[in-house]
């Protein structure tokens, strides 16, 4: 059979009966992913298919309880444009700006991004220096994952038969926050070669607290304690930045596929946290204004 | 099973009979008899197959036909005035030899369209960027950015007009 | 004529405005009342036996109509050197290789009965090195050849070389030498537009095919023999080219997808559409030629270069097409590029398991060139010279013969080389490791250039070198053409409107160019060769000329009636109306009238209206008399050329020579090992410009698709299977990389044998692109890649090499 039932539940309730219900049924969010996997097949059709398109609860961001709740089927394009956003999470705003193109823009959603749990999935760096949590919601309840434990490997994720990933939640940043993103690939098609988000709280020259987060190069996107540990509390010099360079590329670990080589990736890493630590804090060697968005 | 999907296409109400796996693309084009709009790659990524559904961008081979009950969609063949006129934007591509096969050109102008409506005076930079999604083999870009250059002017001039008394 | 009416302006295409609208009607929109669906079954193995093949399931499958395989439909050979055939029997060499063929209802049901046909291999071993194929024991490719000869290796019995002059003479000679090899990797012509055809017969057996075809005369002659191998002797093909989503050499060739469809077609006895999504066109069409070329060359002590050798080794892939001909157009700057008196060239071309190879802009060109043009930098600081001044020493001059024999015209060779140094600001920037201003000392910029020579005038490599084309007037002043040859987008239908409107006289819209049909067009080889323009306005002229006689020999009798009607007519509007004093029927002969803009003249009359007829009311005139008539003409245009000996690399292939430099200014980051383009330039000897819109449509995308090759794009395979199918890895450049400006200079050498002037323009763009730029690299931070795509994985491996 070359088809599937397709299914459009208007709540969330209805949506989480279908699921339970019907055995294999995949989850759909913006399309981007699983659509084209329906056009090569890549893999075998499922036997139905519940957009969670036509869900108001899961399409609103707003704020709640200090942080913001951005609703798992809000489109990239409204999460960049969403004033919260834009002001106080440079990072995820620069990574939706580089991220596909505008047609996939409009119809992508960070939950089909997570869920897809790519190693290279170009938002997940950003949402980890910015301690993400993802909502999750069954019949039984709900429950939240810190973003880190949400990636299980490549295409694995925590989420378990019968739920869906309702919302991602970000904390409110403290004055003094700044955060960057960059990625490697040769334009925002490209899946990423590696990419990188750093988040600092500066106060003068002294790094408060840091997060640096990267993509393609392990099997998860990874937050990297390594650097952080090296940063936090740290007055800001070149050679701080240099060892964090250095302890970035030490605490990844890469392959070599067709995209690039394992020594390249780890390489540039490096070069990616030295460039956004410099951008970010005016420290370490000047590097490229026009590469890093704050 | 098929069912039935009522939408409007152009500005006109629509509806099509739909198999739960068809895209937007296979509606407007195969139903409908569209054919402006192209399929070139089936993965989003050359955006040949670009149209407007409730005045965004998407690619149509991307979009399950489902999900296109009660919205709008702008394809390339609702571009022609009331008289089957070019609009301005198809104008300008015309002027400044913005086609050559042709085959990337629909997607270009829809992409176009929603630029202008969103931002009246482009740079360069951000008609590169709004371009991303849209490839082209023959043209190498320089004369598709100029025309979408020349396409902002038109409307704006075209704006103009309509203001002045 | 140097004061043209059109010719040379910028003009809007006359296809325009329906691509614009979305109205143009590709291989894809098409449909045929009845059509069912055909699709292919490609091979699981590089190399294996066919052991069986069980269609059972799949005939079963209601809605399948025909399920055909080498088994149970006749053979058709396919390629210049017959060694495939359309559907595999016995065994197969590649992945592509097509195993099964369905006929359904729709192109899901085709698909799903595709994946219903089982088949049963015995792999055998592979290759996928050409170095390794050529090896004693190396598994063959080939058992025999397509007569049946048994065949002991996989080297090809293609035969090119050229040898002239002493070269170990030469080299000892020499005061500087530089050696080099490099590479060039398989990459796809990735139209938009992907292959496809639409194959349909009628009751008394002859078949219409709309096929995605460059080559629609050569197509029709595979297909007949197609038609014979199927038992349908005397039977005819009849190709028509829709409007084609791009070409750049795909469709250079016949297919065995094609002959699928043709089978399918008469099997079935419905029309059948084969369409290739981007997955098979990727993986399953043939991509351009890849080549490893070793380059030495030397110099005296004044840098005039004393000899050149050069070695190509190709990777057919498992089966002979357009491909394993590069060669014959590498002779070109191999022995033509540059004034070198003693030039060795060869070339090996051997069968693997890997994908095959078909044309692509350029042809060779740019594979050699490449080599070629990086040499030339290396060999020029080893002599001490300045890389532009060491090109302009050896510059190639209008009037020369070169080794090849080919006859140099018109050459602007030496204006290209000083506008490009000028453009560039190259005594300035060449040389200094310039750091880019206000950035600490890991971004470093550089300029490089890189010449070309390309063929201008057609390039003989076929039989015939013709072109045909016919006007046809109508009742209305309309002129019909009729050119046998393809507008795949390179604006050739503009350059056809242009020529005819200049050299008949009248309006371009007054010009209809009609879609490439064999049934009514006459014969063209094929738009290859950046011939297009070249042959079709040649033969414009020759036919316009034609019929202007045809025109003002009919005027004298004609024309001196209706100017009498015009002033009678004028009378009775203004009976004060007097005409001046002049015997029309005395000075109405045919060298004195005149056609421009669509409007008869007779020289001697007043410039008014009264004095003057439209070219439709004459028509009509001569048409409704007694013994009326309708006037077309005919132009069967040879162009002045030889079929070169390719074994001995001698003839004059081509008309006249296109020569051109480009140069690039480019800044590596030498953290991440990024080469970003800053400016590009390209000097064109053009002859004369045609339409101003198109020609620099033509440099712009042929110049885009040579950053493409010299940066971004390759077909990735291992053991034979592409691991790249797709855009999401295989990197076409987009709008974003192409951010920096790019100058065109066209300089007009007034070309003796071209249309108003003008060589052929179309592939040039792409030709000395990627040397350019590797010459900017090296001249950045003193790196030289050898093997494209120029990666920042490379640059940035070559860098830390050069570190310890």
């Amino acid at each position: 059979m070359t088809s599937y039932e397709y299914h459009r539940p208007k709540t969330l309730e209805e949506a989480l009966k279908l699921k339970a219900s019907i055995a294999g049924a995949r989850w759909l969010a913006g399309g981007t992913d699983l659509l084209v996997q329906f056009n090569k097949r890549s893999k075998p059709l499922p036997p139905a298919v519940i957009s969670l398109r036509n869900i108001d609860e899961l399409c609103a961001i707003d704020a709640r309880d200090g942080g913001l709740r951005i609703g798992s089927m809000v489109s990239l394009t409204d999460i960049a444009a969403h004033p919260a956003i834009r002001d106080g999470f440079s990072a995820l705003t620069e990574s939706i700006r580089l991220f596909a193109s505008e047609q996939i823009r409009n119809v992508c959603t960070l939950g089909g991004n997570l869920c897809n749990a790519s190693p290279a999935a170009d938002c997940a760096p950003p949402l980890l220096v910015h301690d993400a949590r993802i909502e999750l919601q069954s019949q039984g309840g709900t429950r939240f994952v810190e973003l880190p434990n949400f990636f299980r490997g490549p295409g694995q994720t925590a989420i378990e038969a019968g739920e869906v990933l309702a919302a991602v939640w970000l904390s409110h940043p403290r004055a003094g926050c700044r955060s960057a993103f960059m990625k490697k690939g040769r334009t925002q098609m490209d899946v990423a070669v590696a990419s990188v988000a750093v988040r600092v709280e500066m106060d003068g020259d002294v790094c408060r607290s840091a997060r640096v987060a990267a993509g393609a190069v392990a099997p998860l996107p990874l937050r990297l304690p390594e650097v952080e540990a090296i940063l936090e509390g740290a007055r800001i010099s070149n050679d701080l930045v240099s060892r964090a360079r250095q302890a970035a590329s030490r605490a990844v670990s890469p392959i070599t596929d067709i995209r690039s080589t394992e020594t390249y990736r780890r390489h540039i890493v490096g070069v990616f946290v030295e460039r956004a630590l410099s951008s970010l804090t005016g420290g370490g060697r000047v590097s490229d204004a026009a590469e890093v968005q704050i | 099973m098929k069912t039935e999907v009522g939408f409007e296409l152009n500005g006109i109400r629509v509806s099509a009979m739909v198999e739960p796996h068809d895209r937007l693309l296979d509606v407007v084009r195969d139903r409908l008899g569209n054919t402006g709009t192209k399929e070139g790659c089936s993965e989003g990524e050359c955006g040949a197959c670009t149209v407007i559904v409730d005045g965004r961008t998407v690619n149509s081979c991307l979009y399950p036909a489902l999900e296109v009950e009660g919205k709008k969609v702008l394809t390339v063949e609702g571009l022609l005035s009331a008289r089957n006129r070019l609009s301005p934007i198809q104008d300008a591509f015309v002027e400044m030899g913005g086609a050559q096969c042709g085959f990337c050109t629909p997607g270009m102008v829809m992409t176009t369209v929603a630029l202008i409506e969103r931002n009246a005076a482009p740079t360069d930079g951000e008609i590169r960027h709004a371009l991303t999604g849209n490839l082209c083999r023959c043209t190498g870009y320089v004369q598709i950015v100029e025309s979408i250059r020349r396409a902002a002017e038109k409307v704006r001039e075209a704006e103009k007009e309509k203001g002045s008394p | 004529m140097t004061d043209f009416h059109w010719i040379g302006k910028d003009h809007k295409r006359p296809d325009g405005p329906d691509k614009v609208a979305g109205k143009t009607l590709y291989i894809h929109d098409l449909t045929r009342p009845g059509m069912v669906f055909g699709k292919i079954k490609f091979s699981a193995h590089a190399h294996a036996r066919i052991v069986r093949i069980d269609t059972s399931k799949a005939e079963k499958l209601p809605g399948v109509l025909a399920v055909l395989t080498g088994y149970n439909s006749p053979e058709v050979r396919v390629g210049f050197m017959r060694d495939n055939v359309a559907l595999k029997r016995g065994k197969v060499r590649q992945f592509r290789d097509e195993v099964a063929a369905v006929a359904a209802i729709s192109p899901e049901i085709a698909e799903e009965a595709i994946e219903l046909i089982d088949v049963e291999y015995e792999p055998l071993d592979a290759v996928f090195d050409p170095v390794e194929a050529m090896r004693e024991g190396a598994p063959l490719v080939h058992e025999v050849d397509a007569n049946g000869k048994p065949v002991k290796t996989n080297i090809m019995p293609l035969d090119y070389g050229h040898q002239s002059g002493d070269i170990e003479a030469a080299r000892r000679a020499s005061k500087f030498i530089a050696e080099g090899t490099y590479s060039v990797p398989r990459i796809q012509q990735s139209c938009m537009g992907t292959a496809g055809c639409i194959a349909e017969f009628d009751m008394n057996d002859n078949l219409t095919i709309w096929a995605k075809t460059q080559i629609p005369f050569l197509a029709q002659r595979d297909y007949n023999r197609a038609l014979e191998e199927m038992g349908l002797s005397g039977k005819n093909a009849r190709v028509i080219v829709p409007a084609l989503g791009g070409g750049f050499g795909t469709g250079l060739d016949t297919h065995c997808y094609e002959f699928i469809a043709i089978l399918l077609a008469h099997r079935t006895g419905r029309p059948v559409k084969i369409l290739y999504d981007r997955f098979e066109e990727f993986a399953y069409l043939s991509p351009r030629q890849s080549a490893t070329t070793r380059i030495v060359q030397g110099c005296d002590a004044d840098g005039m270069l004393t000899f050149r050798e050069i070695e190509v080794l190709q990777d057919n892939g498992a089966y002979a097409s357009w491909g394993a001909t590069y060669p014959t157009v590498m002779l070109l700057p191999a022995t033509s590029l540059y004034r070198v008196p003693n030039i060795r060239f060869s070339a090996k071309i051997v069968y693997t398991n890997n994908t095959y190879c078909q044309a692509m802009r350029g042809y060779g060109n740019p594979e050699v060139t490449w080599a070629l043009e990086c040499n030339m930098d290396d060999l020029a600081a080893k002599a001490g010279i300045d890389a532009y001044e060491f090109r302009r020493r050896n510059s190639n001059v209008p009037g020369e013969t070169t080794p090849m024999g080919l006859q140099v015209s018109t050459c602007g060779m030496v204006e290209c080389l000083t506008t490009t140094r000028t453009r560039l600001g190259w005594d300035d920037k060449r040389g200094k490791n310039e750091h880019t201003p206000g950035q600490a000392p890991r971004k470093r910029r550089g300029v490089g250039m890189a010449s070309l020579i390309h063929v201008g005038g057609s390039g003989r490599i076929y039989r015939s070198d013709a072109s045909g084309l016919t006007m046809k007037l109508d009742d209305f002043g309309n002129v019909n053409v009729f050119y046998g040859g393809v507008e795949m987008g390179q604006g050739l239908h503009s350059s056809i409107t242009l020529a005819v409107a200049e050299s008949l006289g009248v309006l371009p819209d007054q010009v209809h160019i009609n879609q490439t049909d064999t049934a009514t067009c006459p014969w063209d080889v094929g738009t290859h060769a950046s011939r297009g323009a070249f042959m079709a306005c040649n033969a414009a002229i020759l036919a316009a000329r034609e019929l202007r006689g045809k025109i003002f020999a009919s005027c004298e009798s004609i024309f001196p009636a209706e100017i009498k009607k015009n002033i009678e007519k004028l009378r009775r509007k203004d009976p004060t109306f007097t005409p001046p004093d002049i015997d029309i029927a005395a000075i109405a002969k045919k060298e004195n009238f005149d056609l421009a803009r669509g409007i008869i003249t007779l020289r001697g009359l007043p410039n008014e209206s009264w004095a003057q007829i439209d070219i439709g009311r004459f028509l009509r005139a001569i048409h409704f008399r007694p013994d009326g008539d309708m006037l077309a003409a005919r132009a069967f245009y040879d162009p002045p050329s030889e079929l070169p000996d390719w074994s001995r690399g001698r003839g004059n292939m081509s008309a006249t020579y296109t020569y051109g430099v480009q140069g690039a200014e480019v800044e590596v980051d030498e953290d991440t090992g990024e080469v970003r383009i800053l400016r590009m330039t390209c000097a064109l000897d053009v002859g004369k410009v045609l339409n101003l819109q198109t020609l620099k449509g033509q440099v712009y995308g042929g110049l885009v698709q040579g950053v493409g090759y010299a940066l971004y794009e390759e077909v990735k395979s291992e053991h034979g299977r592409i691991l790249n199918p797709g855009f999401t890895d295989y990197k076409l450049p987009t709008a974003g990389e192409i951010d920096f400006p790019i100058d065109l200079d066209f300089i007009e050498t007034a070309d003796t044998f071209g249309p108003f002037g003008a060589k052929g323009v179309g592939e040039p763009g792409l030709v000395p692109t990627a040397p350019a730029i590797g010459n900017a690299v090296f001249d950045a931070i003193g790196v030289r890649i050898h093997d494209l795509p120029i990666t920042p994985e490379k640059v940035l491996a070559a860098l830390e090499a050069r570190k310890s």
